[in-house]
């Protein structure tokens, strides 16, 4: 089943004359966890602002093209406000998502779900629940403003999970953690069955083994969907330098045809 | 309220707050307490800036100094005029024009405020300003006019400083920011 | 900037729109009654207030912010115009009116004033305004200090001639409003995909309480009005 639909996608920034998206097909599979990733500039950070509905709504530029997300159109207000709650991002910087409404963690995960206007117990269950997920129950009384930048965006994105969303974006949310606490959050991801995960990052050796699914975007559009192997294996990608740092190296040192992007792919190519 | 402009008016009341680093690191005789109001005027539109206008003097006055409150009216003329000035008259086309707005607000800032200054406070309000009227007193001015010019004096160098630092600020915004505030390019006098 | 200080006192415990009432309230009294001793005692009752409440730091800044407002107004009203009197009434009101907001903005906690409004059905904005104020004001003082640092390290000079002084305005404004600016966005998206923006009715998580002691503040601060304005009247 498909949660997000996108056909012919092109996209202008506000005040930019180059398009950043341009003629995009993706579809992208319910229930899963899809990598977004490609060079710097590639259109990732864009299609996810497009796909939680507040690109061009809120930050302007034109849109063309149809997106479908859950069914519904997230570029039109009326769509907007349908998927409010059931589609939710994180960013990369924890600090300009901290609500500064709260004075303790436990309100911070509350404050989304208070927002969706769910009652007390409903929420504290909801919350209690990601404090324990994220590893971040200790924190539960401190106040947000005295976190660390690494502890912020395991609350924030504790916050984001509360929601129970059915689609969950994430655009680099490991910006700002240490390599073991980014293993752990890319880890987290598989685990969450009921949620379609998209997540955009060019951190691709550390997320790649998480994912299920991976797009690789260039210049505005698609240059390789499939399985991570599959997508990240090819020529294509490798030549982007936009992609798996062992189908990099591989190839560099001569290999051709489908790459291997990983350690076990390296012994099993080795042996064919 | 828009999310953009729930927004931007905090990140405004900011820029009005950290002016005053600035301004004590160079020791310049200005506050400059009003650019975040006035840019936003320009980028944003009036009610924009009487929003940030409004915040910037409640959260000064519960958070600083409560004399401040006081003044809630002036700030809020000052807002609206900065933001007629911008939309309707596009003040920010050249330096000259807006420095001669600039003044012009000064000259009614003092006006506005000069009353309350005396009446409620007694001619005391921020040092620079009642050293001045201290002094012009002490010169055999009687007090309402010493207040007057003090106030007037103050007043015409800070906003004319602010309109002249707002004008800059303008034109040094990168095209792609600029693009995202849709009144920017009518107050700059670009298009529209 | 204030900052909130935890305590027990009864500013802190009561319902944070009764404290701000009782603020206006004295504050009001203090021009209502009449001068010469009206405004005095008013003053007197205030720092009472204060000290019962067990509020040292509002008192210290008040005392901080009045002694050159005094020191001004006895020179120019007790010195240069022969009217001492004028000289403390109005210091007694300016030192009222900063000692009892100082003292309900220390006792107050943001977060709490905020739940009280929505609560009140208050709109969204207003909360949230408040609130990111306050976390944004001391980050981008911080960013201005940094920005000055990183320019002088690149040659700025921000000492000498006014007019190199002047010139140095821009370059330390611009780097500002640039990181302002481009901030704007991220909040907007951050709230937008946190669910504020949809039809729900937003759940208030820690609704305050009014109790005995609200009754009893709300009286007392009815009380010092009504009182001013007899003792004016009368």
């Amino acid at each position: 089943m498909t949660a997000i639909e996108v056909a012919g996608l092109g996209y202008t920034h506000p005040g930019s004359d180059q398009p950043a998206l341009a003629d995009l097909d993706v579809s992208i599979p319910a229930g899963r966890v899809t990598l977004v990733t490609g060079r710097l500039g590639a259109g990732c950070s864009t299609l996810l602002e497009i796909l939680a509905g507040v690109a061009p709504r809120l930050t302007g530029g034109t849109l063309t093209g149809t997106v479908r997300v859950l069914g519904v159109d997230p570029s039109t207000r009326e769509g907007g406000r349908t998927l409010v709650g059931r589609v939710v991002m994180l960013l990369p910087t924890p600090s300009s998502q901290l609500s500064g409404m709260t004075s303790t963690v436990r309100d911070e995960v509350a404050f989304g779900p208070a927002n969706l206007g769910w009652d007390r117990q409903r929420i504290a269950r909801v919350v209690d629940g990601e404090l324990d997920r994220l590893g971040i129950a200790g924190l539960a009384d401190r106040d947000p403003a005295t976190l660390s930048g690494g502890e912020l965006q395991r609350v924030i994105l504790a916050g984001c999970l509360a929601m129970e969303p059915e689609v969950l974006l994430l655009d680099e949310p490991a910006a700002e953690l240490d390599p073991p606490m980014a293993e752990r959050l890319y880890a987290l991801l598989p685990e969450l069955t009921a949620t379609t995960v998209v997540l955009a990052t060019t951190d691709v050796d550390r997320a790649s083994p998480h994912v299920q699914e991976v797009v690789v975007l260039d210049g505005g559009g698609v240059v390789a969907a499939g399985s991570p192997s599959e997508a990240l294996g090819q020529e294509a990608v490798v030549g982007l330098d936009a992609g798996s740092t062992v189908a990099r190296i591989v190839y560099e040192a001569g290999g051709r045809g489908r790459l291997p992007i990983d350690v076990a792919g390296v012994r099993e190519w080795i042996a064919s | 309220m828009t999310l953009r402009l729930l927004a931007l008016v905090p990140l405004a009341v900011g820029i009005n707050l950290a002016m005053g680093q600035i301004v004590s690191l160079l020791a310049l005789p200005v506050y400059l307490d009003t650019v975040g109001t006035v840019l936003v005027a320009a980028l944003a539109g009036p009610w924009a800036a009487l929003a940030t206008g409004l915040v910037s003097q409640l959260i000064l006055g519960l958070f600083v100094n409560s004399v401040l409150l006081a003044f809630l009216l002036v700030q809020l003329l000052v807002a609206v005029y900065a933001g007629v000035m911008c939309c309707h008259f596009r003040v920010f086309r050249s330096a000259p024009r807006a420095g001669g707005s600039g003044l012009v607000l000064g000259i009614l800032a003092a006006s506005a405020s000069w009353p309350i200054s005396l009446l409620v406070f007694g001619g005391v309000t921020s040092p620079g300003v009642t050293l001045v009227t201290a002094v012009l007193g002490g010169l055999g001015l009687p007090l309402r006019w010493a207040v007057y010019v003090a106030s007037l004096a103050t007043d015409i160098v800070d906003k004319t400083a602010t309109f002249l630092v707002v004008y800059a600020v303008l034109s040094a915004l990168p095209g792609r920011l600029a693009g995202r505030f849709p009144a920017a390019a009518r107050a700059r006098g670009v298009a529209g | 900037m204030i900052r909130h200080v935890e305590g027990t006192g009864i500013l802190h415990r009561i319902h944070p729109l009764t404290a701000f009432g009782l603020a206006v309230s004295i504050s009001t009294s203090v021009f209502v009654a009449p001068p010469p001793l009206g405004p005095v005692a008013v003053l007197a009752g205030t720092v009472i207030l204060a000290v019962v409440s067990r509020l040292p730091s509002a008192l210290g800044r008040t005392v901080v912010v009045s002694v050159p407002f005094w020191g001004f107004l006895l020179l120019i009203h007790g010195l240069l115009r022969h009217d001492p009197g004028r000289a403390v009434v109005i210091g007694s009101r300016v030192s009222t009116v900063i000692l009892v907001f100082a003292a309900v903005v220390t006792a107050v906690q943001p977060a709490r004033l905020v739940d009280a409004l929505a609560a009140l059905r208050a709109p969204f904005s207003v909360g949230y305004v408040f609130s990111a104020t306050l976390l944004v004001v001391p980050r981008l003082r911080d960013r201005a200090r940094a920005i000055s640092e990183a320019q002088q390290c690149r040659g700025l000079r921000v000492a000498g001639s006014p007019l190199g002084r002047i010139r140095a305005v821009v370059p330390l404004t611009v780097p500002l409003v640039l990181s302002a600016l481009s901030e704007v966005d991220e909040r907007a998206v951050a709230l937008a995909t946190r669910g504020v923006g949809g039809r729900a009715v937003r759940t208030v998580l820690h609704p305050p309480n009014a109790g005995g002691l609200d009754v009893a503040m709300g009286i007392l601060g009815v009380g010092i009005l009504v009182g001013s304005f007899f003792w004016r009247v009368g």
